[in-house]
């Protein structure tokens, strides 16, 4: 925390490590909530079929992507391809004595490491949490309008009749506590790593294990805390 | 141990670096075991002896990478062991350590491996006056040609290379180097010995060199110390060692 909030700051580095976590992620974020979108759109609609309420499908589908499945998907993408990223270069920093060397230069490693990949996380996870939220609405409304054709306005419209920035914003930004999370795990295990090409791996994968399992523990806290303090 | 403290207490003030009665463990493993060395303005001490006595360890003891058990590290009489974190940056400012392996940066390319002490130490320099200071670094080393290139491009010798000029970019007073010519075959480490020799004529740095290298030891120190199990069993000149009718001594310049 201290090398994180204290001078001189690590500017370069975290517009890298932005561009790393954000732009590198996006694809396959994009791609992870057009898919949950659509596998909603046809549960969903299959579902309300059965009980006439087929009108609900664009705010069943709205709502489940952007208060839950948006959120979820992203971290847990982000936790596999960030998580072992961070983790397995660390480790490989760390097994290669880089981290000593920078160390040995009198430059604070967790100021220039790990507390601008954390911070990176932070930032990006909510932006990448939109991206997965309308690539999700989109191939949700693509994957209706085959089946029943309706225009996008009128999906949208229909599916956001109602909702308020309460609905969006709790759940956008608790993915702040999801980059944390991946951040804080990746960059521990990567940077206590020992045991050469071995320990590199390991790193990795418990950087991905780890962080998708608190993602998961910390959503079931956060989804509380939203519905108690933004009903 | 108390005679070994005054010669480095009265080497004339000019003691730049001195280890003092250091002891370290790992595992409850004695590695070091009241050690005492000294080193002089613009004076190189070889470290030698056999693998896993501790060569390295000494090191980064004295960059501060590792805390001793007990003794002390003074870098112009301040015991680094008392420091804060930033009153030990500020005097790791003043050394450069040449890694066994270099330990180049893999994300950066060679000409930002040796930027990158100035891009952090430095800010206020301009740009063009930090390329030129890349340029002539990398041209005290040989290497000027290969600047745009990234480290897995290069030989293990360039590497060092690299890793040579990173740790002069600061102009450091101390100059520690850890096995510069392992794994090199023996043209290139004579190449490294001569960089070294140059490097030290031009800059006038106090140097330790731990090395398992007798004749890299013999070509670029003024004296040697050599190591067994984590004591200091001879220190000297060169000629010194071979007039020591030590056992261990006799043996070890025998096998080299």
């Amino acid at each position: 925390m201290h090398a994180a909030l204290t001078p001189p700051y690590e500017w370069r580095e975290l517009v890298r490590q932005l561009d790393e976590v954000g732009s590198m992620s996006l694809p396959l974020v994009a791609i992870a909530g057009a898919a949950i979108g659509a596998v909603l759109a046809m549960e969903a609609r299959s579902s309300l079929s059965r009980f006439g309420a087929k009108s609900m499908l664009p705010s069943a589908i709205v709502y489940s992507v952007v208060m839950e499945m948006g959120p979820i998907i992203t971290g847990l993408v982000v936790s596999g391809r960030v998580g072992a990223g961070i983790g397995a270069e660390l480790a490989s920093m760390k097994v290669t004595e880089q981290i000593d060397a920078i160390e040995a230069s009198a430059i604070n490693p967790f100021r220039f490491l790990a507390a601008t990949r954390i911070l990176a996380c932070i930032l990006m996870l909510p932006l990448l949490t939109l991206a997965a939220d309308a690539t999700g609405v989109f191939a949700g409304w693509l994957t209706q309008t085959i089946v029943e054709p309706v225009s996008l306005r009128q999906f949208i419209n229909s599916g956001f009749n109602g909702a308020t920035f309460n609905t969006f914003l709790p759940p956008t930004f608790k993915t702040t506590v999801f980059g944390l999370i991946v951040g804080l795990i990746a960059c521990f295990q990567g940077m206590r790593t020992r045991g050469g090409a071995e320990g590199v791996g390991r790193a990795a994968t418990s950087s991905v294990v780890l962080s998708s399992l608190f993602v998961i523990l910390a959503d079931v806290v956060l989804v509380k805390f939203i519905l108690v303090f933004f009903p | 141990m108390a005679n070994k403290q005054d010669e480095i207490e009265s080497g004339g003030g000019a003691v730049v670096l001195a280890v003092e009665n250091v002891y370290k463990s790992f595992d409850g493993r004695k590695v070091l075991n009241g050690i005492s060395l000294g080193v002089n303005r613009a004076e190189t001490l070889a470290v030698l002896g056999r693998s896993g006595t501790g060569k390295s360890v000494l090191l980064r003891l004295i960059i501060g990478l590792t805390k001793p058990d007990s003794g002390s590290v003074r870098i112009h009489g301040q015991d680094i062991s008392s420091l804060t974190l930033d009153q030990l940056g500020d005097v790791r400012k003043k050394m450069g350590f040449l890694f066994q392996h270099a330990a180049l940066y893999d994300s950066l390319t060679v000409g930002e491996n040796v930027a990158f002490p100035l891009d952090h130490h430095r800010r206020e320099m301009a740009r063009s006056e930090k390329s030129d200071r890349v340029r002539q670094l990398l041209a005290e080393v040989g290497m000027e040609r290969d600047a745009g290139k990234m480290p897995s491009d290069i030989s293990g010798g360039m590497q060092k290379r690299v890793g040579l000029a990173r740790a002069l970019a600061l102009e450091p007073e101390i100059l520690l180097l850890d096995e510069p010519t392992a794994g090199l075959d023996p043209i290139s480490s004579g190449e490294i010995d001569e960089l070294v020799l140059k490097l030290q004529r031009e800059h006038q740095m106090a140097s330790i060199v731990v090395t398992h290298d007798l004749h890299s030891a013999k070509t670029i120190a003024n004296r040697l110390a050599l190591l067994d199990k984590g004591n200091v069993v001879i220190e000297g000149t060169f000629e010194d060692l071979q007039q020591s009718n030590i056992g261990f001594v006799q043996e070890f310049l025998k096998q080299a």
